[in-house]
């Protein structure tokens, strides 16, 4: 703890000529600062081991299933702290064992989260340059208008823009190439305009000093050159942190692909793709486990090269 | 660009202010350029269900036919219905998670928020149930669940329960699916409110404890209430989220055992896409709906709209 930098220093010049009183005092405050360095260890201890608690319980399910996972044979469920045998066969077995090959998942889910994130950033971007940085009429009506579309209900959401997804044909079956090409910009167009991602670029952007973009102007840059020249990079930490997000998010949809897709699709992402394999698996739960580990991994590698965008970017979130 | 300005002849003044004119025309053209591709997607798949919701839940429809006026019909038959009013019994039960995960996530934000060596370990780890899919989720605790699982290991170690999975049990399984959506959500909270400790000046708490306040002290009359907004903010998502309560059912439940899971959004989603009845379903959706925002009200209140000053 810092002292405030105005208070005068204790006992400056009487340092010097220190008085069996003094000496007293002075033992007294080092008796204190031990006792009090005493307890905060104790508390620090007592922190540490609520801190190991809470952390088991939010990792042991997934070391579980990862042990689990690499075990040939055994009582499958029981809770266990080291597996009981090492192998890779339920690896082997979820990449060749369906109908459904799970490359082909890995395949889809990049695929979504490629074409995802890149469009999802890309329209965030350049809508949040004229709400920051341009004048013009109607700029807030718009920016009020979609702010409070963020609070509207959308309950039926699923039902309608299943009605909209197909009567724009992106079902259809007609061409096996495009099907699926169709078939990937149906499972991301629902989310593809984010209103956060749009504010936490708004707010990117309102941070870049004016007389950068007056200058850029002057020298006879075009609006898009300017986005792209002058507040992109400016904004490259938020756009990082709101990729990430996007990342997640796709990479973590099921839900909208399972409903929109027949089952069996060739188009599936991996999670939706998992819990089909979990129904076609019943007898290997093992393999399912191993689908799900695989499934995870992808998200913690990004998760932990950009946590600290990440954080960031959800704290710019609540703070506005 | 300080000259002294000249007067401008009519002409000139003229020529100006087209050219100028013509200038923020042009500039309303690009601003509106590069909004439009946004906007073209918020409307089609964010405002547009709102608009062809509201009007399908007065309608007949299964999208094969088009939607037939039926007025309020499918409220009636929603009201009627014992599973509906079942599925709203169970959605309102599940907003008892959003206290619990309040207070866990406030607590781990404080523990967390400590300058501890490794804290960022930490940090993490309590944040990858966040990050994970709720499809790999909902499997690894219905593993969990199981009658050998962990869950009943730990429990009957405990002296708490014996017997089958509790996910199984009628009487359970509606709290076995809320554990799931605390532990998943506590990370998420957690980085909110450590967000809004952060926010509170630290020469407040040290001068309260120059002052001798004592650490309860200082929690609750600077702690708490500086926290205030942040707690209507996360209390208002939880209990929003708790209504909608649907993937982690979806997942682990499918609605049962014997409709103790089934909850009112699930509802809606097997009258749309188990039995195409578009129009029920949706008009379950604005029910749902009306609920949230009078929860989101009482929330509103009960904080005080989340001012830090109360």
């Amino acid at each position: 703890m810092a002292e405030p930098a105005t208070l005068p220093a204790p006992g400056g010049a009487a340092e010097a000529s220190a008085t069996p009183d003094m000496l007293a005092h002075a033992r007294l405050a080092a008796d204190l600062k031990a006792r009090r360095a005493r307890r905060a260890r104790l508390g620090n201890l007592g922190a540490y081991a609520l801190l190991i608690v809470i952390a088991m319980i939010t990792l042991y399910p997934f070391y579980w299933t990862l042990i689990t996972s690499l075990e040939e044979t055994g009582n499958i469920y029981q809770a266990k702290l080291l597996p009981s045998s090492v192998s890779l066969k339920n690896y082997v077995e979820v990449f060749t064992g369906t109908t459904l090959p799970f490359w082909r998942l890995i395949l889809n889910s990049v695929a979504i989260c490629l074409l995802g994130v890149t469009l999802s950033v890309t329209l965030a971007a350049l809508a949040a340059y004229p709400l920051s940085k341009m004048q013009f009429p109607g700029r807030n009506l718009i920016f009020y208008a979609i702010l409070t579309l963020m609070v509207l209900p959308n309950e039926s959401g699923l039902i309608v823009n299943y009605v909209t997804t197909t009567k724009l044909g992106l079902l259809k079956e007609i061409n096996p190439v495009l099907d699926t090409l169709r078939q990937y910009f149906a499972i991301v167009m629902p989310g593809l305009a984010s209103i956060v991602g749009l504010f936490l670029l708004r707010q990117a952007y309102l941070s870049v000093p004016q007389e950068l973009i007056e200058a850029a102007r002057i020298d006879g840059a075009g609006e898009l050159t300017i986005w792209r020249r002058v507040l992109l990079p400016l904004a490259m930490p938020t756009i990082a942190a709101f990729a990430i997000l996007e990342f997640v998010a796709y990479w973590n949809s099921f839900l909208w692909a399972r409903i929109i897709l027949p089952p069996g699709s060739q188009t599936l992402p991996l999670s939706a793709g998992l819990l089909e394999l979990s129904g076609m698996f019943s007898t290997n739960s093992r393999a399912v486990m191993a689908g799900a580990v695989i499934t995870i991994i992808p998200i913690l590698v990004v998760f932990l090269l950009g946590q600290k965008y990440f954080m960031k970017g959800l704290e710019g979130a609540v703070k506005g | 660009m300080t000259s002294t300005p000249r007067r401008l002849s009519r002409r000139e003044e003229l020529r100006l202010g087209t050219a100028g004119a013509r200038r923020t025309a042009r500039n309303t053209l690009i601003a509106y350029a590069f909004l439009l591709p946004f906007l073209i997607m918020l409307l089609a798949f964010h405002t547009w269900p709102v608009i062809f919701g509201t009007y399908l839940a007065f309608t007949e429809y299964n999208i094969i036919n088009p939607p037939k006026w039926v007025g309020l019909e499918n409220f009636r038959e929603l009201f009627a219905d014992e599973q509906f009013w079942s599925g709203l019994r169970n959605s309102l039960t599940y907003i008892l998670v959003v206290p619990v995960i309040q207070v866990i996530s406030i607590l781990v934000a404080l523990l967390v928020n400590r300058p501890l060596k490794g804290i960022g370990f930490f940090r993490t780890a309590y944040y990858v149930p966040v990050v994970t899919s709720f499809a790999v989720v909902g499997l690894i605790w219905t593993w969990m669940y199981q009658q050998d699982g962990a869950v009943n290991a730990v429990l009957s170690a405990l002296g708490l329960y014996k017997g089958g999975s509790l996910l199984n049990n009628p009487s359970t399984a509606l709290y076995a699916v809320m554990f799931v959506t605390l532990w998943k959500g506590i990370g998420y909270y957690m980085v909110l409110y450590l967000a809004g400790l952060q926010s509170i000046s630290p020469e407040l708490e040290e001068a309260a404890v120059i002052d001798g306040a004592s650490r309860a002290q200082v929690f609750w009359n600077i702690t708490l209430p500086g926290l205030r907004p942040t707690i209507l903010v996360c209390s208002l998502m939880s209990t929003i989220s708790a209504i909608k309560v649907f993937e982690e059912i979806y997942v682990m439940t499918q609605g049962g055992p014997a409709g103790s899971t089934y909850t009112a959004l699930f509802y809606t989603f097997s009258r749309a896409f188990g039995d195409f009845r578009y129009g029920l379903a949706a008009a379950g959706g604005i029910v749902i709906a009306v609920i949230s925002i009078l929860f989101g009200i009482l929330n509103f209140k009960l904080t005080k709209g989340g001012k830090a000053d109360g």
